[in-house]
């Protein structure tokens, strides 16, 4: 018996994510499985192919399954209703230090992450960002410009729209639209997260958000927003649904696949990144090289190799 | 991205359960999935490292003649001949070595 390495796939070639709820997470002759308890039922989940597993409550994972995720470079997220995030794990981050030093660098200097925040505004509205503006500037320009954004979606789908209002502590408690809203977003901050975890760069290091630890999957997520996930909400709220949550993850889906998301995600947090000018650190001349040189692998460069 | 079809026959179950890491078992042994030329050599290499005496076969659609191309590992009654540059199976007899 050989012992054959197993290796994480590039994201742009996965599957945006998976929901699972209920069940007993393990691994079977090697493969992920979800095991019914009640009905003795086993399914297969193509972890490798995914993105992002989305745990919902009323499931429990074992820990070979947590390695086996972590192995393939599958971001698990535990989720608890509509979506709202409780805590992550299972894809490891800070592969790359040359990665999280440039992130760093970016946001640290004031010219730079202005720099930044401009590119992201060019690519959020395909326009250039007015000059001379400052950060906070260019985020209140931004704030109008997406309340326009959800009044015309609102309008264009005929859904009644008091603005975006929700308690984080109490998520059945707002309109449906906006709960439609949060369960779309929280799929997208799910892919986003892989995304730049896989890419090899830092989810708490923001340039518009900040002191969140999610802050830089807020910026990257709202550069996609209102192309993916916005419009899905609507159009499901809309139909009003027995069964939104579940519209909505498909709806979503479809948005990630029609608009080639996951082959964006990552050229897009590249391209926003970029606009600094400045190249990525080179590790200084006294660094020492590893002892043993990273092996060979056909995923993304954020990924860590076992 | 191409559409892949992977058909095991007496491998191990530890072969069988890697594949489904990738791909979607949708009959005993056989395994469906949309895969890149990369990711398709990769788990064909895991096929030859993993299946013993057990034998896989593996076809996925490209722009070849026939819209498809596929490969085999280890011993079967069906093999894989070319005939004038198109690939045919021919089908062994059962007394055949």
């Amino acid at each position: 018996m050989t012992f054959v390495p197993l290796k994480p796939i590039p994201i742009k070639d996965r599957v945006s994510m998976v929901f699972v709820g209920r069940g007993q997470i393990d691994v079977r002759d090697g493969a992920f499985v979800v095991v019914d308890e009640v009905n003795g039922e086993r399914m297969h989940i193509p972890v490798g192919s995914v993105a992002c597993l989305m745990l919902e409550p009323g499931t429990r994972v074992s820990h070979a399954a947590v390695k086996l995720a972590s192995t393939v470079g599958t971001l698990l997220i535990w989720v608890g209703e509509a979506g709202v995030r409780l805590y992550s794990s299972g894809q490891p981050g800070g592969a790359r230090s040359d990665k999280l030093l440039y992130q760093a660098q970016l946001a640290l200097d004031d010219t730079l992450r202005l720099k930044v925040v401009r590119r992201m505004f060019e690519i959020r509205f395909g326009e250039e960002a007015p000059q001379r503006r400052s950060v906070d500037q260019l985020r209140g320009i931004e704030g109008a410009r997406v309340r326009k954004l959800y009044q015309a979606l609102a309008k264009q789908y005929g859904v009644k729209w008091d603005g975006r209002r929700y308690d984080p502590n109490n998520w059945g408690r707002s309109d449906p639209v906006n709960q439609c809203l949060s369960a779309a977003t929280a799929c997208l901050y799910g892919v986003t997260e892989a995304a730049i975890l896989a890419a090899g760069y830092a989810p708490a290091i923001g340039f518009l958000h900040s002191g969140k630890p999610k802050s830089f999957v807020y910026d990257i997520a709202d550069l996609v927003k209102f192309e993916t996930v916005v419009p899905a909400a609507f159009k499901v709220a809309a139909k009003s649904p027995s069964k939104p949550d579940r519209q909505v993850r498909i709806e979503c889906r479809d948005a990630f696949r029609q608009t080639r998301l996951l082959k964006r995600l990552i050229p897009l947090i590249e391209d926003v990144l970029e606009a600094g000018g400045i190249e990525p650190p080179v590790p200084a001349p006294d660094s020492q090289p590893p002892a043993i040189p990273e092996p060979d692998t056909i995923g993304d460069v954020g990924h860590r190799s076992q | 991205m191409a559409m892949l079809v992977v058909v095991t026959e007496s491998v191990p179950p530890r072969l069988r359960g890697r594949l489904a890491v990738w791909l979607l078992e949708i009959r005993a042994g056989v395994y469906v999935g949309d895969v890149n030329k990369r990711i398709r050599e990769m788990i064909w290499e895991q096929v030859g490292l993993m299946a013993e005496e057990g034998n896989v076969a593996m076809a996925w659609s490209s722009p070849h003649e026939s819209g498809f191309e596929f490969q085999t590992h280890g011993e079967n009654r069906r093999v894989p001949t070319d005939h004038d540059g198109l690939n045919l199976v021919r089908f062994l007899p059962q007394n055949t070595n």
